[in-house]
């Protein structure tokens, strides 16, 4: 298992009340794994995945990143981590505008002494190797999500999570960021979608139903 | 670098925000170094008019307070009490001044004026034209004035009182603060004045302090039993002068403060107002992996470089400004960049960088603190 939540709780305290999202959730993907997570809104899906990428930590349980129990990391070993084994995909894109696509992707390694080159090959390898020099205002929605991909893999990561990666995107270019990542996928990437859109199913090896805060 | 690049970008990336809020930090510059430069340029053109006067004490015969007003004196200064201020101030330039009134003719014209003799003429005075030996005997040197008005050049011959002699030098015009003011009068050897009596003498300090206390102790020492001598200074007076005017220059500092402090405040606005509009961007950047401390450094290196690209035009400009100042002050723009003024501009420089980095501090420090989990949640 390269990412696994054990026994993972998660509640919220808002004054008097106490709001638990997950309630002992047990999940794991492996390495060339593609896993959706689905269910209705407000269910703990995207909470799962803060918690399985080290965004969000578990009121109770532990997380394991390579077997590694990383549940109990101070922030910056947990950005250190993020860096090392998870590659974000949003619904939103959340690319910056202000950078071109190929700075964009680029961005994890700015602090680490750049990508070397890699940035612009992952670019060519999504598609959008004439698209370099753009900066997010002037790319389709399928463009961007796939320079988000292609940023989500410039530290070779061993899991991609994925937040609704389709949400935004019509039928034709849903499709065609699915099947990029299922080649990811095929190349050894373990990846976990949480969505509602039944049509990642096609794509998947395996699907995880998530109602009330725990894995049906 | 890498935060720098990017601070770079993100405040090009609303170019007329940042270049208001660079525009306060000009403005703070401006006036905090170009009010410095003002105090400043005041004090120059002070101590210029002053001349050496605030460092010379001055010891002249006590005046008989029994022979009424309106008498004339013509007292001297014998030479056993010339010895005695020579013992008092060990250490400063000691020049008995004897001086009396003599007839002068030059060509057709003659003109009764007065004359001094200093066995040091150098200690006193400084040449024009020609030059001051280190003794006078057989030339003399004409004050400023008294030259243009006879038309005397350095080789004319003049006659004083009957001996004729050469003008080996004209004096530079001397201010009228001046104790032994040449500038309508004559210099001539001692010789010639081998029987007046010492008028006065000039003691010449190193610094306005040390003249102040050569004073006391000439008063001491000299007029224990009675007034013998009357010691007069200027340094008091020109002390209370400079420190007046360095409280001027203090005030004006810090009123040019408070407008580098406004801007201070403009910019934590601006910061303010760019982090909350780049929450999500610095929350995606948190979760692909780039440190808190790195986000740190972004956003006070966007701060700093407003208050550094403020504080350098501010600085040319404050340039301009002095040395406008100077020339209409001094009569020398470039005076501007004396390292007094310097000083003030490096100053304004640093505090515009320094209030910049302050004000993005807390900004920088609420956003980089964000859990990204928060921020991505809109």
């Amino acid at each position: 298992m390269i990412a696994r939540l054990e026994n993972v709780v998660k509640r919220y305290d808002s004054g008097d009340e106490t709001l638990t999202v997950l309630e002992g959730v047990d999940f794991g993907v492996e390495r060339g794994e593609f896993v959706t997570v689905m269910g209705p809104s407000g269910c703990g899906k995207t909470t799962m995945l803060n918690i399985l990428g080290l965004l969000d930590e578990p009121s109770e349980g532990t997380v394991r990143l390579d077997g590694d129990d990383v549940t109990g990391l101070d922030d910056r070993e947990r950005t250190e981590a993020r860096k090392r084994f998870v590659g974000f995909v949003f619904q939103y894109f959340y690319l910056i505008p202000s950078l071109t696509a190929q700075e964009n992707v680029e961005a994890p390694t700015v602090f680490s002494g750049g990508s070397g080159g890699r940035a612009g090959e992952l670019l060519e390898k999504v598609g959008l190797g004439d698209r370099k020099e753009h900066k997010p205002a002037e790319l389709s929605g399928g463009q961007k999500q796939r320079v988000a991909i292609a940023r989500a893999l410039v530290n070779s990561p061993d899991v991609i999570l994925a937040d609704e990666p389709t949400g935004n995107l019509d039928k034709e270019t849903g499709d065609e960021t699915l099947q990029l990542i299922r080649d990811l996928c095929d190349e050894g990437v373990g990846v976990v979608a949480v969505t509602h859109d039944e049509r990642i199913k096609d794509y998947s090896d395996r699907d995880v139903e998530l109602d009330d805060g725990v894995v049906l | 670098m890498p935060s720098l690049l990017m601070a770079r970008r993100n405040l090009v990336r609303n170019p007329l925000r940042s270049g208001l809020a660079c525009f306060g930090i000009v403005i703070g510059v401006v006036a905090i170094a170009s009010l410095g430069i003002l105090g400043f340029t005041l004090q120059a053109g002070f101590t210029q008019n002053m001349g050496d006067v605030a460092n010379q004490v001055e010891v002249v015969p006590a005046t008989d307070t029994d022979a009424g007003f309106g008498t004339v004196t013509s007292q001297t200064l014998t030479d056993r009490e010339v010895r005695d201020v020579r013992r008092t101030a060990v250490g400063a330039t000691v020049t008995p001044v004897k001086q009396q009134t003599v007839d002068i003719s030059y060509g057709d014209t003659s003109a009764g004026r007065n004359a001094y003799a200093v066995e040091n003429p150098e200690a006193l005075f400084e040449a024009d034209e020609g030059r001051v030996p280190a003794s006078l005997s057989s030339g003399v040197l004409v004050g400023s004035t008294f030259a243009d008005q006879l038309e005397i050049n350095v080789g004319s011959a003049v006659t004083v009182d009957n001996s004729s002699y050469r003008v080996v030098g004209v004096l530079a015009e001397e201010p009228w603060t001046a104790p032994v003011n040449p500038n309508f009068n004559i210099v001539v050897p001692e010789t010639e004045l081998r029987d007046a009596g010492y008028s006065r003498v000039i003691v010449e300090e190193g610094s306005a302090s040390a003249a102040n206390e050569t004073a006391q102790d000439i008063r001491e020492s000299m007029n224990r039993r009675e007034e013998v001598v009357e010691v007069q200074e200027n340094s008091e007076l020109i002390e209370q002068v400079r420190s007046q005017q360095r409280l001027l220059s203090l005030f004006l500092i810090a009123v040019g403060s408070i407008s580098l402090f406004v801007a201070g405040v403009s910019i934590l606005n601006v910061m303010l107002m760019s982090t909350v509009e780049r929450r999500e961007e610095i929350g995606v950047l948190r979760a692909i992996g780039v440190q808190r401390t790195s986000v740190l450094k972004i956003l006070l290196a966007e701060a700093t470089l407003l208050g550094f690209v403020g504080g350098a035009v501010g600085v040319v400009v404050s340039l301009l400004v002095g040395g406008v100042i100077n020339h209409f002050m001094l009569d020398d723009a470039l005076m501007v960049l004396r390292p007094g003024n310097l000083r003030y501009l490096g100053m304004a420089l640093g505090f515009a960088v320094g209030i910049s980095l302050l004000s993005g501090a807390y900004p920088a420090w609420k956003a980089a603190n964000e859990r990204p989990v928060e921020a991505l949640r809109g």
